[in-house]
């Protein structure tokens, strides 16, 4: 697993070494004509006021809350998918129950990420 | 006496990228010799020999840098890219009775990928003041690198694989779960308002779309027994799961669809709406990195992923090497992707939430359950 690893680590890097090129090429052979309205943000041809980072609504953030619910759920599954074998029938009934206690939570994240009037 | 000037100065400009690339290669060389080092005994005799050649090239196809660098690495998916882009330009055009890119290499636009490339690197690089520049730049080139890990992973056979792990599927998932990271980066440190919009909507969809994309990718796991996807394609010898799994495999086209961010899951990028999405501010190779090779790259990675667990990887009739079969099998699955772009409108986006939890979660989630009972009552394949 840890040569499995290096090898991966290996293929990124040289992505990397491969892409870095692709940025320091246009740095010297691309013209350079900075004008002032070049170098603002981009708004559909309007001058942009105040700042970009604003707040906003997370209206979906339920969503995002049920991901790490969902996700711990999934690699669980994975170890349970596994050993399918050995953990039989009863296991399957246990994992059954497990996945309907979490769709409890997953109606109720559906109901309130449906509810527009409070947000 | 400008035009003079002009050409001065890119003349200079690219003597100036000469000199660094002459530089630079021995150093490259270098670094590839010590990797290659104490498993590779390369003596100078060998270069210069012409009865040594093959011999000397065939030892070179066997080591690790050459995996990495060349066949199911690097070079192999860029090429992919740059093929899969072509096709889908060309595709779209002949589908929505158009002609497509036609000049570059005169038939049928075949050099457009080069031209494009050449185009893009040799444009003005316009970097807006606001933007925070370290991360503005780190975007584009993680998005690339993580994409590529994911590579190192695929085996085209059971012989061209560059990383032979045994958790080969969990390590996908894992780097998969980079990409909303880079998109969310690439939105932040743009400072800008249609950038930060399509960034939260990508995070959104990724993540939603995450999560049946794994349970799907579990049923052929729970029939194979295994992580290691070198022996989930030998389970398939006798069926391919997509038979055994249907409903597993249709989530998982749509759910590539949607983690790809294309057409009808496109909203981070809705042109009407957001002009380009959490790209907005990109232009250059900056962009050509992120929309030219890398979101091929993740295309061609989650459609081989679909061609190893559900359509029997490399195995096919033996008149023909595995290797064409599985590159086959993967650009058919790529089309199968491709096509929806000229074919359907866009979804909102929060039906396209809904959807995901509501449906492909709960269709992923009775496959395979269905899937591990077929298993418990005496089924298998090996």
């Amino acid at each position: 697993m840890g040569s499995d690893l290096l090898l991966i680590l290996f293929t990124a890097a040289f992505a990397a070494a491969a892409s870095v090129p692709m940025i320091i090429i246009p740095l010297i052979i691309s013209p350079k004509k900075p004008t002032k309205p070049k170098e603002m943000q981009y708004e559909c041809g309007q001058i942009p006021s105040g700042a970009g980072k604003m707040s906003l609504m997370m209206q979906y953030y339920a969503y995002l809350l049920m991901f790490v619910a969902f996700d711990v759920m999934s690699m669980f599954l994975f170890a349970w998918g596994l050993s399918i074998q050995t953990v039989g029938l009863n296991g399957f009934f246990v994992v059954v129950l497990f996945i309907g206690l979490l769709l409890v939570p997953l109606g109720f994240t559906l109901y309130h990420a449906g509810r527009r009037e409070i947000w | 006496m400008a035009l003079i000037r002009n050409l001065l100065e890119f003349l200079i400009r690219i003597a100036i990228l000469v000199v660094i690339i002459i530089i630079l290669i021995p150093i490259l060389l270098l670094a590839a010799y010590h990797l290659l080092g104490p498993t590779f005994p390369i003596e100078p005799s060998m270069l210069l020999d012409p009865s040594e050649t093959l011999a000397f090239t065939l030892k070179l196809m066997d080591t690790d840098l050459f995996r990495i660098t060349v066949f199911p690495g690097f070079t192999f998916v860029a090429l992919y890219a740059a093929i899969a882009g072509l096709w889908e330009r060309k595709l779209l055009a002949k589908m929505q009775l158009r002609v497509g890119p036609l000049y570059a290499g005169r038939f049928e636009g075949i050099l457009q990928p080069i031209a494009d490339v050449l185009k893009l690197l040799s444009k003005e690089l316009v970097i807006p003041k606001v933007v925070d520049r370290f991360f503005y730049i780190l975007a584009p080139l993680l998005t690339v690198i993580i994409a590529t890990a994911a590579v190192a992973v695929i085996p085209v056979t059971d012989k061209w694989v560059i990383a032979r792990s045994d958790v080969g599927v969990l390590v996908i998932f894992a780097v998969l779960g980079f990409f909303p990271i880079t998109a969310l980066m690439a939105a932040w440190s743009s400072n800008s308002r249609y950038p930060l919009l399509g960034g939260l909507r990508a995070l959104h969809q990724m993540v939603s779309y995450e999560i049946p994309l794994i349970l799907s990718a579990l049923a052929p796991v729970v029939y194979a027994g295994s992580l290691n996807l070198i022996d989930i394609v030998r389970v398939q010898s006798s069926v391919w799961f997509i038979l055994l799994a249907p409903v597993s495999a249709i989530v998982f086209l749509v759910c590539a669809l949607a983690e790809l961010e294309r057409i009808p899951f496109d909203l981070p990028e809705a042109e009407p709406e957001l002009v380009s999405g959490w790209l907005t501010e990109y232009g250059g190779m900056n962009f050509g990195l992120i929309l030219g090779i890398a979101v091929y790259i993740k295309l061609y990675v989650l459609s081989a992923l679909f061609t190893l667990l559900f359509l029997g990887g490399w195995l096919g009739p033996a008149f023909l090497p595995p290797e064409f079969w599985f590159i086959l099998k993967s650009f058919i699955v790529t089309t199968l992707l491709l096509i929806p772009r000229g074919v359907f409108p866009r979804l909102r986006i929060d039906l396209l939430l809904k959807q995901s939890w509501a449906r492909y979660l709960i269709l992923a989630l009775l496959n395979l359950l269905v899937a591990a009972l077929v298993v418990l009552s005496g089924f298998s394949l090996r």
